[in-house]
């Protein structure tokens, strides 16, 4: 028969053996949900260790939504403290973008950061909701947990989420992105 | 024949659909060439939405760090995030105090029949509002812009003897972190205006007030800032902990009109009132060191550095001329 103080051990290990799970899992995304918003890749890992240590002093009930909402909260201070900081977000494209390739030619470098731009321009003509909910979803999260953090009720996820596609795709679009070496042939 | 709505379609493929609902959709799509292609426009719609995020990943390969590295960072962080919790309900507390005392102070001024003595705020054509939650933003949009004229006793034509420049100009661009990693320390208010919260350790619970120059020179005693050649139109004022001056914010009009706010006062109390300066028209001058104050205590002298700010609706380098022509009584 296991004690008390012994079944409360056992669950704080099962509960930090879960935390620890959803780490290895879920961190690239909190990272990448978190640069979607601050666009600063050094930042958004520092939050993203930040969102996980919280996990663990917490122990949330439900971890992937706490967190994904911890990450948000975050995303935000930081989105005021840089604009207290005078530091635009678009300032950061001076920094070199890494590449998903790992000699990259200079005209796949100059693509990159053209379709980069427009992409990340693009994500900017969604209103507030709609971005919040299709990185959420990109994220992983379920429509509930989206439903959850967003304050939306679930049935009104798929609606927006539909309708975020559409405009993403369609700002995309408009923008004409043409490949480097092609706009020069 | 009622086809399957285009939001449900994505969230058929987004596999939000309870079982039965997949199986009716599934049923319908066999037969209808419509939906069908309806169904694959979403497919290719959603994977192109997700090939474009995927374009807005920082990195191609993501690592965590190991989970133990993070466990051992959890002290730390847990404990800022204490501090963090006490600003926010200081700063609540401090909100809802200062609406107290400024209905008070707003009902003080309908109703009370004896003048009060000349001061450099009644002298004004305007006089200065009930202050609000935010005394840096609340100066800042209240004081109305005065036509510039002769103040014999407001303007400061020559530096008296008694007055110094602010100590060399340190840039602080990490203000932020400094004032995370301070502690605030714990208020141990004295003077006629201190009030105090039990569950709150921050110099918030203290009261801004707003008050005559005079009144601010008998209070504060030495640290007023101010930049000589302006007009003062305000003075705000918050009493320090035990040993400690207060901070201390100076609305002064430049000759365009503008008002100028000089914030001087504790690191962490600055900070904190830059921090709520969270307007893009509204920019702060890299903070400078000035004198700090030296506040014994159990464990013997300690030192908290001070810093002064000025503030205004101007560029920054413009605030940063400015600061430089501050001078701290």
């Amino acid at each position: 028969m296991i004690g008390k103080v012994g079944w409360s051990a056992q669950r704080s290990r099962e509960s930090m053996d879960d935390l620890e799970r959803l780490y290895k899992t879920h961190y690239a995304a909190v990272v990448r949900f978190l640069y979607r918003k601050i666009w600063d890749a050094d930042r958004a890992e520092d939050l993203a260790q930040e969102v996980f240590i919280r996990a663990m002093a917490h122990r949330p009930e439900k971890p992937r939504a706490w967190i994904f909402a911890v990450a948000a909260n975050l995303a935000r201070d930081e989105a005021r403290a840089a604009i207290r900081r005078k530091k635009h977000l678009t300032l950061l494209k001076d920094d070199p973008i890494p590449l998903s390739t790992p000699d990259p030619s200079a005209d796949d470098a100059v693509e990159h950061d053209e379709r980069w731009e427009q992409v990340s321009g693009a994500l900017a003509t969604l209103t507030e909701r709609d971005r919040e909910v299709l990185l959420l979803w990109d994220a992983g999260l379920s429509y509930p947990e989206v439903a959850a953090q967003t304050g939306l009720a679930v049935g009104a996820v798929g609606t927006t989420l539909a309708r975020a596609r559409k405009r993403l795709i369609e700002a995309y679009d408009k923008m004409g992105f043409q490949p480097a070496h092609a706009a020069r042939s | 024949m009622r086809h399957v709505p285009e939001v449900e379609l994505h969230a058929y493929l987004d596999q939000a659909l309870s079982r039965s609902q997949c199986v009716e959709i599934e049923t319908h799509l066999a037969t209808c060439a419509h939906c069908h292609g309806q169904r694959d426009e979403i497919a290719a719609l959603r994977d192109r939405t997700t090939a474009l995020l995927g374009q807005l990943t920082p990195r191609s390969l993501i690592l965590p760090p190991a989970f133990e590295t993070l466990a051992a960072r959890k002290p730390v962080v847990a404990a800022a995030a204490v501090w963090r919790d006490r600003f926010r309900r200081a700063g609540l507390w401090a909100a809802s105090l200062a609406a107290a005392v400024g209905a008070g102070w707003a009902g003080r001024s309908v109703f009370d029949s004896h003048p009060t003595p000349p001061a450099v705020a009644s002298s004004l054509p305007h006089p200065l509002p009930v202050l609000l939650a935010d005394p840096v933003a609340d100066l800042a949009r209240q004081a109305t812009p005065i036509p510039i004229q002769e103040h014999p006793t407001r303007f400061v034509a020559a530096r008296p003897a008694g007055y110094r420049q602010a100590d060399a100009i340190a840039p602080a661009p990490t203000l932020q972190l400094v004032a995370a990693l301070l502690p605030m320390h714990e208020a141990s208010p004295t003077g006629p205006f201190a009030v105090t919260h039990p569950d709150t350790h921050s110099p918030f619970d203290r009261i801004w007030r707003s008050v005559t120059w005079e009144e601010a020179l008998r209070i504060a005693g030495s640290g007023l800032p101010f930049i000589e050649g302006l007009p003062v139109v305000g003075v705000l004022l918050q009493p320090g902990a035990a040993g400690e001056r207060p901070t201390v914010i100076v609305a002064q009009q430049d000759p365009g009109g503008e008002v100028i706010q000089s914030i001087e006062g504790p690191v962490a109390k600055v900070s904190e009132l830059l921090d709520r300066q969270a307007t893009p028209d509204l920019h702060a001058s890299e903070p400078a060191r000035t004198t700090p104050d030296y506040v014994e205590g159990p464990g013997g002298v300690r030192r908290t550095l001070r810093i002064l700010s000025v503030t205004g609706r101007l560029p920054v380098d413009s605030l940063n001329a400015l600061a430089r022509l501050a001078t701290i009584r």
